[in-house]
């Protein structure tokens, strides 16, 4: 049901007072309730014909919720009453639905604060760090934060993310590590390269014989797959910084096989620093090279071959009874296991090492360019007030820092010297809540409009995340950024920054929900060909198809439907389209017998909807719904039972069919009808988004079912398969920006959109329409209206 | 210096200085003697929570008989040894929880209402275990141990921790034993005298930004400051830590022996399910007899990430042997596994029985409180929540019953059917088995100055 607009009048006044119901709800009540729940009655301590609408009322909404799911699990009435009609439970459900998301969208407005606090993101902290002091925060590290919490997969809904002590105690001694990795108040560290050629990795024993018979140099190390996957060679990371890494190896493929995949590994903190395939002939090694961010320790490390299958060297696992050590895989002995055939092409996707290189730490001078950018003053009350001014975002005032200046005054009554007290009052900046929080709102002169400030931090960490560059913090202190021409200026740029990958990465994640990909690892009896290759690669597809819209400011039909997408090796390999080879993502061609086209059909989107062991059309129809057509469905009743499973000597038959039975229930009709066929479209999809027409079945008899993908809508329209459905969504394409807007606007301005929001969100649809549905003009639209700059 | 100095208040800690060096383990009972001297010092109480995910296979894991001289069913088996020193219970329930999926280890502690369902803003409260740091926290130099099969604290609706903070912050866990090790008996850098100019700069540090969000705060209305609250309570609380950290700077840690230490200082797959629970069960004894901390909170499993058990055969994570449909086979899985585990939780309780902690052993000295947040994995069912309570019967419980609220409520013997677990699972017999009784009976035991627990209407008699 939609919201009808014409109840935006008084629903606006509900913001701070009750409201009665819908017409069509007091109807039902009348009907069905009020005999039990009235005035003088009040079964269950609940009386309905009064119950009013107050978004204000935690209780008064939880009674509304209540009610809702009551109706809708058929609870209430009580058997002995009359039956409502489902299309009326799904009516009064559907509307008790949308007053609670109104009701937690108007909780999570923070323009009735007088100063809103916003929590960064771990990302968006991390990023924050790196511009401003130039090092890496490994945020996902030991020494990370928490994984912020998500409200429908946006991650930074301000009212959500929590502060625990945790965070407190983590931001102090992140503070700390930072500072002192940027900053040169210690000895210059050594760049130093330590080497493990294949003597040093494997053949330790070998290496006298070998030097004597003048082959040394040809010595290598050969991984074939899951072999070697728990050997471990020691790293001693002596100073935090950044490192090259490189290998020198080759690859070998064997033909019409998978290639083999290098994976570097740090076991002790579960990171991994390379990971990808490598397609080299034996004769012609290339050197793999990536830099890498780490900590000062210890450090055991795995080189593995991660392209999966079974291990070929089977239990025995190790070169124990190696008479030699590997040069070439012409070389070997009766009892090794095999790498090639009789004309010596490889039969194992192969990894043929020669060397490894640990260079660094990197520092590009010394001090550091961010030393000498902080300390370029000798009057610590300037470098304080200049960097806590770059670090908050804001112009700082007088009483801010002399607060911080006691501290530096402290430090050095305990000793420390001019940069050393210094460092402590810089921690603290860090740690402080102008820091940690976008703040928005002033108690000194209240305004409905963001300041210019605020306009840079809303704008950064919504097209970058990360804190705004000088030059838009320049635009701020003069006044100007909010004039339009600015603004539409400076949208384009920072869209067309290469900062703004953080946009085309964090907003289709949040917005798709691509967290839950992988959530409920699929089942490795039903599923062996899934690793974590594909897994990556499914999101990168996703991922990368959204850039490419964004970078060409294509239409947003296109996530609709296309005839292109974005693959790799693994993920064409999986949907059965061949000739790409390699890790990256590349654009690719699409033919309507290939079966893709559109998110709808993305093997992420497909899978995020699965659980693991089989596809779930209801869970689909939920998610496509929300994130595509904008009307997410009421919540469902409790304790559902399961489906049934036939008895041993039944027909099989496909989920659809039991969904059915399931289904017979009027109440479960009722909201069914309109989740269902949007899940049961892609049934030609299994677990993993692969292709199908039967439906693979384990219990009963007989042949396993056909797969009928075909449905009609709630209103009416039918279709037949998921090819089909994608045109009827195309149709309704206004539907679908507007579902777009609200995502886009909710990420940007970290809240639910309310009613008084609805306005704005209607006219920057229209002009996304007016413009072809663009994607970056959307963008561009949206930051110009007045809703971007609303507190 | 020993082990037992951990135990005494902290202003004992000027009389502790100077003590001396380090004395190996052996731990509790080799510092009887000392104790006596140390009247002050009263027995500690414990508590340990373990999680397991999913529910379980309810129809080998339940227990037939009901009462005192109740049978062991096939799940519980493994535990025989211990029958006398633990309470079966069946029928319990969070009345919040029902209905619910996986938010139920989200609120397993905290018998919060959250529902997961419509995506609501996510309000999670304090978890029991939290309440019980707050009353014994200050006795031992960790208020308590957060530990989990996946470290951090996961996200909504999907929890890698139990603990929540009073603000209903989940509060992040640990999943290496090898890092939990070394925070519990690591040693600082840098000696005494830096450490404690270290806190002091620290301490500084928060005054600093308390003192300015503070200011900002008085300008601020009644209704207007929950988010700088939320800020200012932290930061309060870590001032409260790093004071706690100063004074037991002069407490040395213990020394536990290179025999002892050696298994926690190797890295344990978790590919090696039995060998890393068994570590992990290890690290919560050897924190407890060296009385690091008196409260514990480890989930085994969470609820996305119940280890496959490949040792035994068991290649499917647990999350998917719970939607086992019916399937006589998965079933069949999930109640080896089930079984597994309880192997794993009978060596737990063996290692702390064999512990002396004076004239008892450390399990008298602990309650441990083990079980799901589910029943009936397949459609997340969360009544007749598989639960266990060991130990404690130092602290004044009494065990070697099955106390099964089904039982009243029930026609006939249990059938140990298929349609029978579901339908138990279903929804409560006895909406008064609330699992909170059995929390605020824990939290009573602990010293907890409270009549209720979230929606708790009693303590449990039948095991006091």
């Amino acid at each position: 049901m939609k919201l009808p607009f014409l109840i935006l009048p008084w629903l606006a006044v509900a913001v701070f007072g009750a409201t009665p119901p819908e017409k069509h709800v007091t109807a039902f009540f009348e009907q069905h309730c009020n005999k039990c729940h009235n005035e003088k009655k009040q079964k269950g301590d609940l009386r309905l014909d009064n119950l009013a609408v107050d978004f204000s009322s935690p209780k008064i909404m939880g009674n509304w919720e209540e009610t809702m799911n009551r109706i809708n699990s058929g609870d209430m009435p009580p058997e002995k009453e009359k039956r409502p009609k489902p299309e009326d439970i799904a009516s009064v459900a559907d509307w008790i639905a949308g007053q609670l998301r109104e009701a937690e969208a108007v909780r999570q407005a923070t323009g009735t604060d007088k100063v809103a606090f916003l929590k960064l993101t771990r990302e968006e902290y991390a990023n924050t760090i790196r511009d401003l002091l130039g090092v890496t925060f490994d945020v996902k590290g030991a020494a990370g934060l928490p994984e912020d919490p998500d409200w429908k997969g946006f991650e930074r809904i301000g009212s959500v993310l929590t502060l625990s002590p945790a965070h407190v105690e983590k931001y102090l001694a992140a503070a700390e590590m930072v500072l002192d990795e940027a900053l040169s108040l210690r000895p210059e560290p050594k760049r130093e390269l330590v080497a493990w050629a294949a003597w040093d990795m494997r053949w330790k024993g070998f290496q006298k014989e070998y030097e004597a018979r003048g082959i040394a140099d040809q010595v290598r190390i050969e991984i074939v797959p899951n072999n070697y996957t728990t050997d471990t060679w020691n790293l001693d990371v002596k100073t935090t910084g950044d490192y090259l890494v490189r290998v020198k190896l080759s690859g070998l493929r064997p033909e019409g096989g998978r290639a083999p995949r290098l994976k570097v590994y740090l076991s002790n903190v579960d990171k991994t620093i390379i990971e990808q395939d490598v397609d080299a002939a034996e004769d012609k090694p290339v050197t793999i090279e990536q830099r890498v961010h780490l900590i000062a320790g210890k450090y055991p490390v795995r080189i593995i071959n991660s392209v999966p299958g079974p291990n070929p060297e089977g239990r025995r696992s190790r070169h124990s009874g190696t008479p030699n050590a590997f040069t070439n895989t012409r070389s070997r002995v009766p009892w090794q296991i095999k790498l090639t055939d009789d004309n010596f092409k490889p039969i194992q996707p192969t990894l043929i090492l020669d060397r490894v290189e640990w260079d660094g730490p990197i520092v590009d001078s010394w001090p550091t360019a961010t030393h000498q950018r902080i300390f370029s003053s000798s009057d610590a009350r300037e470098i304080v007030s200049k960097f806590a001014e770059r670090a908050w975002r804001r112009p700082v005032r007088s009483d801010e820092v002399d607060r911080l200046m006691k501290l530096v005054e402290k430090a050095q009554s305990l000793g420390d010297n001019l940069e050393g007290s210094v460092r402590m009052a810089l921690v603290a900046v860090l740690s402080s809540k102008s820091f940690i929080y976008l703040e928005e709102g002033s108690t000194k002169t209240p305004s409905p409009t963001l300041s210019d400030s605020e306009l840079a931090s809303r704008l950064s960490y919504f097209l970058w995340s990360t804190m705004p560059d000088e030059r838009l913090l320049e635009l701020a202190r003069s006044g100007k950024l909010h004039a339009p021409d600015t603004l539409r200026a400076e949208v384009k740029r920072m869209l067309a920054d290469p900062k703004s990958q953080a946009f085309a990465d964090s907003f289709p994640r949040q917005w798709l929900q691509l967290r839950r990909v992988g959530m409920f690892p699929p089942d490795k009896i039903l599923y062996p060909d899934y690793d974590d290759n594909l897994e990556h690669s499914m999101v990168a597809e996703t991922l990368a198809f959204f850039a490419d819209v964004l970078r060409r400011n294509g239409s947003l039909r296109e996530f609709l439907d296309s005839d292109w997408t974005m693959l790799n090796e693994r993920l064409a390999t999986h949907y059965g389209i061949g000739g790409i080879r390699g890790d990256e993502m590349q654009r690719v061609s699409l033919t309507p017998e290939q079966h893709r086209g559109g998110l709808l059909t993305q093997g992420s989107v497909l899978s995020l909807t699965s659980d693991g062991t089989r596809h779930r059309p209801v869970h689909r129809g939920v998610w496509v719904l929300d994130a595509i057509i904008g009307k997410p469905a009421p919540p469902p009743p409790a304790n559902v039972p399961a489906l049934s499973t036939p008895a041993p000597d039944q027909k099989k038959t496909t989920v659809r069919e039991k969904l059915e039975q399931h289904r017979a229930d009027p109440n479960c009709t009722a909201c069914h009808t309109k989740i269902d066929p949007l899940g049961i479209a892609f049934d030609n999809y299994d677990a993993l988004g692969r292709w199908r027409t039967v439906e693979t079945v384990k219990d009963g008899v007989g042949t396993d079912p056909k797969l009928d993908a075909s449905g009609t809508l709630s209103d009416g329209r039918s279709f037949k398969d998921a090819a089909d459905l994608k045109k009827l969504l195309l149709g309704d394409t206004d539907k679908f920006a507007a579902a777009l807007t609200d995502k886009l606007t909710t990420y940007a301005l970290r809240r639910g959109m309310t009613f008084s929001d609805r306005e704005e969100l209607k006219r920057i649809a229209e002009q996304a329409k007016a413009d072809d549905y663009r994607l970056s003009s959307l963008v561009e639209y949206f930051v110009m209206s007045p809703l971007f700059v609303k507190r | 210096m020993n082990i037992l100095s951990q135990r005494w208040l902290l202003n004992r800690r000027h009389f502790l200085r100077g003590l001396g060096a380090t004395v190996a383990l052996p731990l509790l009972d080799a510092m009887i003697p000392m104790r006596a001297s140390a009247a002050a010092a009263a027995k500690p109480k414990r508590s340990v929570f373990v999680y397991i995910p999913n529910g379980v296979n309810g129809m080998t894991w339940q227990c037939a008989k009901s009462g005192r001289d109740y049978e062991l069913s096939e799940s519980l088996k493994p535990l025989a040894k211990h029958k006398g020193d633990f309470t079966v219970f069946s029928g319990l329930h969070h009345p919040n929880g029902l209905g619910q999926a996986h938010v139920c280890a989200d609120t397993w502690l905290t018998g919060a209402k959250i529902d997961a369902q419509s995506g609501r803003k996510y309000e999670n409260t304090i978890s029991a275990d939290q309440v019980m740091a707050e009353a014994v926290g200050t006795q031992t130099r960790f208020s308590s141990l957060e530990l989990s099969i996946s470290s951090g604290t996961g996200h909504p609706f999907g929890t890698n921790t139990l603990a929540f903070s009073r603000d209903g912050v989940p509060l992040p866990a640990e999943d290496n034993p090898k890092t939990i090790f070394n925070r519990l008996f690591g040693e600082e850098p840098g000696g005494i005298a830096a450490q404690r100019t270290r806190l002091a700069k620290r301490r500084s540090v928060l005054d600093e930004v308390f003192d300015d969000a503070s200011a900002l705060r008085r300008e601020l209305g009644k209704y207007d400051r929950t988010k700088l609250d939320e800020y200012l309570h932290a930061v309060r609380d870590v001032e409260q830590r790093t004071e706690r950290l100063d004074a037991w700077l002069d407490v040395p840690k213990p020394k536990v022996d290179n025999k002892l230490a050696a298994p926690f200082q190797r890295d344990v797959p978790k590919a090696q399910a039995g060998e890393y629970w068994r570590t992990m069960f290890d690290i919560i004894v050897l924190a407890l007899r060296t009385d690091m901390t008196r409260v514990v909170t480890y989930m085994n499993g969470s609820e996305g990430n119940g280890l496959a058990i490949p040792e035994i055969g068991i290649t499917q994570a647990r999350h998917n042997l719970s939607h086992h449909n019916g399937d006589p086979v998965v079933l069949e899985r999930l109640a080896t596994s089930d079984a597994f585990i309880m192997q794993q939780f009978a060596h737990f309780l063996g290692e702390l029985t064999a512990v002396k902690d004076g004239d008892e052993s450390l399990l008298d000295r602990t309650m441990v409180l083990f079980g799901s947040g589910m029943s009936y994995g397949h459609s997340h069912a969360n009544s007749n929540l598989p639960i266990l309570l060991a130990g404690g019967r130092g602290i004044g419980l009494k065990h070697g019953q099955h106390l099964d609220y089904n039982r009243p409520h029930l026609k006939d013997d249990y059938t140990l059917s298929y349609e029978e677990w579901r339908a138990l699972c279903g929804k409560p017999k006895d909406e008064k088995a609330r699992l909170n009784n059995v929390l605020i009976t824990m939290l009573q035991k602990m010293d907890v100055k409270a009549e209720k627990f979230v929606d708790s209407l009693g303590t449990v008699s039948e095991i006091l």
